[in-house]
Order: structure tokens, then sequence, then C-alpha cells
């Protein structure tokens, strides 16, 4: 599974979301109406599943799942 | 004082969901007492409660919201929407800054906080749900259902252990009378079957221990009481001025006419033995609702069986009704599903509205030889009466006092 599919299927069981709503070109406040605690939730539950470390500052609610992915995949690649 | 109507009934509860199961439930006198499933508690002294097992099947509210919040404010959630749908209320016609929302809670939200401080000591801070800080405390419930409808006028929790319910009910009327918002959204909530709020319940030292016999175990009043057991659930019912409820064609279900409150003030849990103050609630209630003793034609009492509350509770009626009491039926009909501490004054609300629309009286259960004798103690079964006027009575620890009065449209 690639790094955006994962990230998708992470967001999707963690916020009870379905997977279709999480578009990859809009932020996550535009199309599912994410809060600052399930930001929170969000980090620290990608950086369990991909063993990164994300700060919340590079991933917000203005972040897009593309930005999101991207920005795991290029620590994942360091 | 001015009156103020009440137009909606939400009610959750072991003996049923929405005021229509509930009603039948209650009428019949059947039991909901049970040994508690959720979790193991057979070590436990006492571990029978009234719960609620099937809140999902009537739930409106997403999964996605539901992880985030604790069964007590799930329980008042539904119970606001079914008093809405009650009131024929579409909440988004109303101005948001005018509705307000008055709840009663005594013990917060533990099966979330359990489980979350569980993770702290196990995980380390990362294993606890951000969710933690704003699922857990009292006035949860209050924020979630704000959050929910929109609502944004005045609003307030009152914790005031077992009597925070019906002290919200008596704020909300004072809110209202003074013109200050348009409704309210009145009443409570509580879930104490959780494995840390059973042991506090348990410390207290005034639960039946009666496991065996979870349907007898409850029985206020009687010669073999031997204290009270929990229950869950939350009742909510739309509160607004009768001059609105009138103009919109609502079904008035019932009047608040009168409230009361006092404190004995003489020890940390227990009541004062005299019930005087208590009398000086019930006094204070009358008088607001300017009604004369002898009008009273049901008395929901608070019933907690221990024998210096339930004693001390008659003695106070005593002192107000006097020889009349024996003419007037007394019943506590929370014995069925359990007493819900910080909910329980508000489900004795609903009881009492149900009461006065039905010409019944709920029975007391278990109720077979009273302590005191020559009262007119509605036991076992339903009876029929014609009641015009109501008094409500709920006191918390340490003899917090708080007394509604309500009226038939």
């Amino acid at each position: 599974m690639d790094t955006k599919a994962k990230t998708k299927e992470v967001l999707s069981n963690l916020l009870k979301v379905k997977i279709d709503e999480l578009k990859d070109d809009i932020s996550l406040i535009n199309c599912i109406g994410v809060d600052s605690t399930e930001m929170v939730e969000s980090v620290i539950a990608l950086e369990k599943s991909f063993g990164v470390k994300l700060s919340p500052k590079e991933i917000t609610k203005n972040s897009t799942i593309n930005d999101i992915a991207e920005n795991i995949q290029s620590k994942l690649n360091k | 004082m001015e009156k103020i109507a009440i137009t909606g009934i939400g009610v959750v509860s072991p003996s049923g969901i929405g005021k229509r199961q509930f009603w039948a439930n209650i009428k019949a006198g059947r039991s909901f007492i049970k040994k508690i499933t959720r979790f193991d508690a057979s070590l436990y002294p006492s571990h029978i409660a009234g719960q609620i097992d099937d809140l999902d099947k009537y739930s409106h509210i997403s999964e996605r919201l539901l992880k985030k919040i604790d069964a007590f404010s799930h329980m008042a959630l539904v119970a606001s929407e079914t008093a809405l749908q009650d009131a024929a209320i579409d909440i988004k016609n109303e101005d948001p800054n005018l509705v307000g929302i008055f709840l009663g809670n005594a013990i917060g939200g533990w099966l979330y906080a359990e489980t979350e401080l569980r993770d702290l000591y196990l995980e380390g801070r990362e294993g606890v749900s951000p969710y933690m800080a704003s699922a857990w405390f009292p006035a949860a419930p209050q924020g979630q259902v704000s959050i929910y409808y929109g609502i944004k006028g005045f609003s307030k929790t009152v914790v005031s252990d077992r009597a925070s319910s019906l002290m919200a009910l008596g704020y909300a009327k004072k809110v209202l009378a003074k013109n200050k918002l348009n409704m309210i959204l009145g009443g409570g909530m509580e879930a104490p079957v959780t494995p840390y709020a059973l042991l506090c319940c348990n410390t207290y030292g005034a639960l039946s221990k009666d496991n065996q016999n979870p349907a007898e175990a409850y029985r206020p009043f009687d010669k073999q009481r031997n204290g009270f057991v929990i229950g869950e659930g939350a009742g909510i019912m739309v509160m607004e001025s009768v001059e609105r409820a009138k103009k919109r064609g609502a079904n008035i279900l019932g009047l608040i006419s009168g409230y009361g409150y006092s404190c004995d003030g003489i020890d940390r849990i227990n009541c004062s033995p005299d019930g005087k103050e208590l009398a000086r609630a019930i006094n204070m209630a009358l008088c607001e609702a300017r009604v004369n003793p002898e009008e009273i034609g049901y008395i929901s009492l608070d019933g907690l069986a221990v024998s210096v509350w339930d004693d001390s509770e008659i003695k106070a009626l005593k002192q107000v009704f006097g020889d009349n009491l024996k003419n007037i039926p007394i019943s506590c009909p929370k014995s069925m599903f359990g007493n819900l501490l910080g909910a329980s004054g508000a489900l004795d609300m609903i009881i009492a509205l149900l009461t006065m629309e039905h010409g019944l009286v709920a029975p007391t259960l278990n109720l077979e030889t009273p302590v005191l004798n020559g009262l007119n103690y509605v036991a076992k079964q339903a009876k029929e009466y014609k009641v015009a006027k109501s008094l409500v009575i709920s006191r918390g620890r340490g003899g917090i006092n708080s007394v509604l009065v309500v009226e038939k449209p």
C-alpha cells in the first residue's frame, strides 16, 4: 500500500469517516470539518502507523491528503 | 412568580427510552434492576443496577462523535433529541442566542475517564485520547448538546449530588421567568455503572447488598430496606413560557410553578434527622407556587431507602402537610429502575408529569411493611388518582434539599 492510501486508511479508521470523503487535494478542514483535537489525535496515529516523528505545525487542519502523504514520504526516504 | 410550561419530554432510562415505553413499564410496576453485566462487578459488595443496554438502537449520533464523548453525554444527546421531537420544535428555527440548556449531574463521565487513566499509566501520556479533557467533566453533556444544536444562550450545569437535576430545573424556571431566554432544555444525566463510579458508590455505604434478589433490593420506606440501587440514564425536558407555548400551539404537559431549596448543613454525608430544612424547602416551593398544602394531589418521594433519609423525609412532610398527609398519594417509582443520582430528580419530574396526564400514580416497588404507618403509600401496583398538582422532592448528600411544584395545565 502506498503512503497516500495508508494515510487515508489511518485517518478513515481513526476519525470514523469514509475513505471517499478524504479528498486528495482539499484541506481536512474543508472536506471533513476536522477539529483541533482530531488533528492532535491524527498526528499521533500517523506517527505510530508510519514510525516517523511529525510536528503539529507540519500537519494542520489546512493540510490536504497529498500534503500529509508527501511529508510522511519525505521522512521515510531520509 | 410566573409559571413555566413543559412542552417536551425526553427520557433515557433502564425502564425504557422515549416516554411511551418508559411509562408503559412504570405504570406496570416492572423492575429493571439486574446484576451488572457491563463489566465483572461480582466482587463489589453491591453489584446490581439499572443498566441501559440498547442505547445505540435509539441513537442518532455518528460514530465519529461517539468516540469523543462519554456515555452520559450520549444519553443527554438522545434525551434532548426526543424532547425536542416531543415538543415539535425544530431548533434551526430558533434564535440560538435565546435558547439555553440547564442540566444536572453528580459524578461526571467515568466510563471514558477510567479507560484513559488506565492507558495513561500503561502507555504514558501519548496513550491518552485528546478527547479525555472534554469528555469526562460534569458539564461535558451541556457542551455537547450545545454544539450539536448550536445553542448559544445562557446555560448552566448544576453539580449538587443527587439533587442536581431538580435544581437545574429550578434554576431554568427562574431564568425563563425573567424572560432572559425563549426556551431551555432542562434536566440531567448520569452514568454511574462503571468500575470506578460503582466503587465510589459502594464506598458511600448506602447501597443495597441484596445482590441475589435484584428486583427486590431497592425498597424505600420498607422495614426491610437496606440501601438504594444505582441506575443510569437521562431526563431532559423542553421548557418555555406559557405565552410562547400557547402562541405556537404546543401541547403543554405541565407547569412548573414553584421551586424551593435549602441545605441541612450539619454533616458531610448525612441529612439532618429532624427534616426541618427539607420542610422549609417544601414551604418555599409551595409559597412561590401560591399553592396551599391541601391542594397537592401527589408527592414524589426522594426515597433513599436509608433510615435517616427516609424517616426525615416523612418528618418534613408531616411538618408541612400535618394530618392531611395521610390523604395524599405518595410514591417513589425510582425503586423500579434505580436511583439515577444527579439525574434522579429529572426522572421523578417526568413521572410526575405522566402521573397527572394519565391520572395514575406509579407504585413504590417492594414496599410491603412501611416503617411509618398511616400514610397513603402507593405500593406494588399503580393506582388511579386525578392529580392536578404534584410535589417533587430530590435530596443530595449532606442534606441538599430541592423541591418543585408542578401543575397540570
